[in-house]
């Protein structure tokens, strides 16, 4: 009885090598390819337990990403630190993209930005979170792609580059006051240019000549205190685009006849000041002078002085 | 073999030839010479001499006539004239007793402080330059700034309302009034003031006395008037008269007394003299070429190695770069105060072009021989602008010579300025949408739809500056074929027209904007013609066609291609702007001269080249001697040395002082040089 029972822990003891022997080659294997011993972590599993099958490639590869030891891997708070940034994420793409075209990104999507901003931070904070790790350095930093700094920097550009910051209130839940009084106008200017966009163009030049210039006032306001996002300017240059190219509203050519009755009377005074200086004025002669020079005679006989 | 010399007659004043020691013929008032000394004050010249071959027997008729009348020949003017009224500097010291003794005096320790000192007075050159460079750039900005705006103001205003002629008479009226002031103080204070002021210093510096060219008076004539004349809307540059304001700036400085305050500080009396004058003047021209553009070593060496000096050694390079330096660095300094990024030294000079970009502005190799067509054609272009502004000076010289008007005709270009530009852009078509960078200052819509700006008026409605750098640096699209050709057309006019009146004004800036607005649409057209190949940016073809046109005009080749290359800080445009200013050059030569040598003409300066003129090295001295020689004696009566001082026709600054040993023979004793110290000297007499 002792022997079988011997038998059957030799049996285990020469699997545990074999197993661990595997584990090891998988271990070396892996650590040649990675410069720092800290891998990617796993989204799977948040147990080390070791799977040997190396035979199926994809596995082995999937398998790859789970065969780390605990101490190497991203701890639980991290984790879920990564996810719930995931998630805020993809919702605010999700609210972006709709909002490309008319531009709306400041309107719409501040609080997404707001949210996916403060879990952002919250990963980059220097605090300990629970269990005394840094976030930051694990999720972050670990590897060159640094993918998720490159991603939500992305984002912070594009927030940038739109100067949302300018029409939102501060705590970015929506459009601020001025924004909102500017959508009022605009909303006026389009209801007007609906009315009578069917009929006679110049109608609703001189109908709606007053929402419009009100408008224009607003913004061109809006512009000289640098208040302005790029949702405002999108809508104000779609406008204009409808007043001036589409509607043909713009100034008219006044009165040319004035001008050029000016402009060439201007055109005519400097050949008259000309002619008459010519006529009138004396014109201012120069004195010659004659120097006194040596009498000498003809060019013969300066030709005999040089040959002799 | 004789042609180009011919004998002219000599009108015989039977008078003058009584021989050296007797009583002179002058003093016993015979009738010839007294209308001499009452035209001496006006303006009497020259006639080069033009030696012809004639017969013995014309000669006689023509002495007879001569003498019958008895009166100067009266000629319009024209540029073969020297006028008696320049004298020379002298650069020789007069080595007297007292010179002698006081070199004598001079210690080791003292010859040091000299040498100290010089290098102290070029920092001191260079810091008041930047100064005065900086002064006049603030003052331009802030007053054409406040003009802009005003004028912008009514333009918004009546386009809607209608009246725009109201606009285009108050932009005249504001034109004129400030040419108005500019033109005044120059024709009625300083003449010389007048123009670029490079014509004078060339000739100050190639040693000739210039009068009042380098006085207080025609500083502060000149800075004002340049003020006026560039916020008055002239097609017109700040940079000839940085010029001549740096080289009085320097003349003053370093003789430590202003003859126009007439005060003394009684400091630097060792560079009293014109050898030291002369080189400080030369760095002080140096120093303003380097504020003027922000190219020290374009400025420092070798303008001045150019244009100026004619004896050259290596400390005056040392001094003169020094002082370039200081300017620059000085105008960056104060300009970054003024801009509020005190010490962000990114404005080394008063004209920016901006920085041309490595990678897109690279040029290949088949562009070269664009290059050089299109240097031909900036030559050809500036030689016809050469020859307009030629005739039109000799029209002025000649029939519009008073003060009064001058000053009208200066207003009457004003408005004519304003005018053109005016009707340009309410006729032109072009609108363009504005870039969120907002490049220009006062972007005007006039008739284009609501955020598009009139193009045309990104080219006119600004001081010629920025619209260089905004030819050079905007994006393709920004101006179109139209445009740009018709503003080359008017602008050439504007400027050949400009040049030369009674205001201090130069031709830089208005040269390159031409070419550089032929240049953009060389590069428009190329970019057309070939949709397949990728041209690069107009900007660059901007570039050269700028250079091609200045190249054209004033005819500098060294100096001009560094300061180019200096002013867009971009080394890789060295090798093309060469050729193309050596193009321009040869093909400019061969029509006409350039602009300046053209106005020393006209100005009768008696200007020494390099080199004699050609085929008249055979000429003997005998030939363009005075005869008979007009000497002293060593005893000389005071009224003898008056009169011989005073004779208009016998303009010699030195006479030789002989003796006569036994009989006719006369031995020469000694020369005696510096007629304004005698002059002096019997002035206290008398």
């Amino acid at each position: 009885m002792s022997l079988h029972r011997y038998e059957l822990g030799f049996l285990l003891i020469i699997l545990n090598i074999y197993s661990l022997g595997l584990i090891d080659a998988v271990n070396v294997t892996a650590s040649d390819s990675a410069a720092n011993p800290l891998q990617a972590p796993s989204y799977q599993s948040h147990s080390s337990s070791a799977v040997y099958k190396p035979a199926v490639d994809s596995s082995y590869s999937i398998n790859l990403l789970s065969s780390f030891p605990e101490d190497v891997e991203i701890s639980e708070y991290c984790s879920e630190m990564l996810r719930l940034f995931g998630q805020r994420y993809v919702a605010y793409v999700n609210c972006l993209i709709p909002a490309a075209r008319p531009v709306r990104v400041c309107q719409n999507c501040s609080p997404e930005y707001k949210s996916l901003s403060d879990v952002f931070l919250n990963i980059s904070s220097d605090q300990m979170g629970p269990g005394n790790v840094s976030c930051r350095d694990s999720i972050l930093r670990s590897d060159r792609l640094m993918l998720v700094f490159l991603l939500y920097g992305n984002l912070a550009t594009i927030w940038e580059k739109s100067n949302c910051k300018q029409c939102v209130t501060t705590d970015l839940k929506g459009p601020n006051n001025d924004t909102l009084y500017y959508l009022t106008l605009l909303n006026q200017t389009i209801t007007c240019f609906e009315k009578y966009k069917e009929g006679n163009h110049t109608e609703l030049c001189k109908s709606c000549i007053l929402p419009y210039k009100d408008l224009n006032d607003m913004y061109s306001g809006m512009e000289k205190n640098s208040t302005l996002c790029i949702d405002l300017e999108d809508s104000m240059n779609m406008t204009r685009k409808l007043w001036s190219k589409n509607f043909g509203c713009s100034y008219p050519h006044g009165e040319t006849i004035p001008v050029i009755a000016v402009s060439s009377f201007m055109l005519f005074l400097p050949i008259i000041f000309y002619l008459s200086s010519f006529l009138h004025s004396e014109q201012k002669k120069r004195k010659l002078i004659h120097p006194k020079r040596a009498k000498s005679h003809n060019s013969l006989m300066n030709i005999q002085d040089k040959q002799s | 073999m004789a042609n180009i010399t011919k004998k002219v007659s000599w009108s015989s004043r039977g008078d003058e030839s009584g021989a050296a020691g007797e009583e002179t013929p002058l003093l016993n008032g015979s009738e010839q010479s007294r209308p001499l000394r009452q035209m001496s004050s006006g303006s009497t010249v020259f006639q080069i001499g033009r030696l012809s071959t004639v017969d013995l027997d014309e000669e006689i008729t023509t002495e007879e006539q001569d003498s019958a009348r008895g009166r100067p020949k009266e000629i319009p003017h024209n540029e073969k004239l020297l006028s008696l009224k320049f004298e020379s500097l002298d650069y020789d010291n007069i080595e007297n007793q007292l010179f002698l003794e006081e070199e004598r005096r001079m210690s080791f320790v003292a010859f040091r402080c000299l040498e100290i000192s010089r290098w102290v007075i070029c920092g001191l050159i260079g810091f008041l330059t930047g100064l005065i460079a900086c002064f006049i750039d603030i003052a331009v900005e802030q007053l054409a700034g406040l003009k802009y705006k005003l004028i912008k103001e009514n333009i918004v205003k009546f386009t809607e309302a209608g009246g725009l002629s109201i606009s285009l008479l108050l932009w005249v009226a504001l034109n004129s009034f400030c040419v108005m002031w500019g033109s005044i103080i120059v024709a009625f204070i300083e003449p010389i003031a007048a123009g670029s002021g490079i014509p004078q210093i060339k000739c100050f510096l190639n040693g000739v006395k210039v009068p009042r060219v380098v006085r207080l008076k025609t500083l502060v004539v000149k800075v004002v008037g340049v003020i006026f004349s560039v916020v008055g809307g002239l097609a017109v540059g700040k940079e000839g008269p940085m010029i001549h304001s740096g080289a009085v700036l320097a003349a003053g400085v370093s003789q430590g007394r202003s003859t126009s305050l007439k005060k003394d500080f009684k400091i630097f009396e060792y560079f009293r003299r014109d050898t030291e004058k002369r080189d400080f003047v030369s760095a002080g021209a140096a120093a303003g070429v380097s504020a003027a553009f922000g190219a020290p070593v374009a400025g420092g060496v070798l303008f001045s190695l150019e244009e100026g000096a004619s004896f050259w050694n290596q400390m005056l390079t040392w001094r003169i770069f020094f002082a370039s330096m200081i300017s620059t660095f000085t105008l960056n300094f104060f300009l970054s105060i003024y801009h509020n990024k005190p010490g962000e030294l990114s404005n080394p000079g008063l004209i920016n072009f901006g920085r041309f970009e490595s990678e897109a502005m690279e040029y290949n190799l088949y562009e070269i021989p664009l290059f050089i067509a299109m240097g031909a054609i900036g030559g050809g272009l500036g030689a016809f602008f050469n020859f307009l502004n030629y005739w039109l000076t000799i029209f002025r010289i000649r029939y519009v010579h008073r003060p009064c008007l001058q000053v009208m005709e200066a207003m009457l270009v004003a408005a004519v300025t304003a005018t053109v530009a005016f009707i340009m852009i309410y006729f032109s078509t072009d609108c363009q949408p504005l870039g969120p960078d907002h490049t220009e200052e006062y972007p005007l819509q006039l008739f284009c739809a609501d955020g598009e700006y009139n193009s045309m008026a990104t080219a006119f409605f600004n001081t010629p500056e920025r619209s260089v750098r905004s030819l050079f640096h905007n994006p393709t699209g920004t101006y179109n074929s139209l445009t740009l050709g018709l503003f080359t057309l008017t602008y050439f006019f504007l400027a050949c027209w400009t040049y030369g009146l009674a205001v201090s004004a130069g031709v830089f800036i208005p040269s390159l904007l031409i070419g550089a607005a032929w240049g953009r649409l060389c590069g428009i057209l190329l970019a057309s013609t070939t949709s397949t190949v990728m041209w690069a940016d107009p900007g660059k073809y901007a570039l050269i066609g700028a250079a091609a046109q200045l190249g054209g005009i004033v005819r500098m080749t060294l100096s001009l291609t560094v300061i180019m290359v200096e002013a867009t800080g971009n080394v890789t445009y060295g090798l093309p702007i060469m050729l193309v200013l050596m193009t321009a050059k040869i093909v400019g030569d061969y029509f006409q001269e350039g602009l300046y040598d053209l106005h020393i003409k006209l100005g009768s300066v008696p200007f020494l080249h390099w080199e004699a003129p050609a085929t008249s090295h055979w000429l003997t001295a005998r030939e363009v001697m005075s005869s008979p020689v007009t000497c002293l004696n060593r005893i000389e009566k005071v009224g003898t040395i008056v009169d011989t001082l005073s004779n208009t026709s016998t303009n010699h600054n030195g006479f030789p002082v002989v003796v006569q040993v036994s009989g006719d023979d006369e031995v020469l004793f000694d020369l005696a040089t510096d007629k304004n110290a005698w002059c002096k000297i019997l002035h206290s007499c008398i």
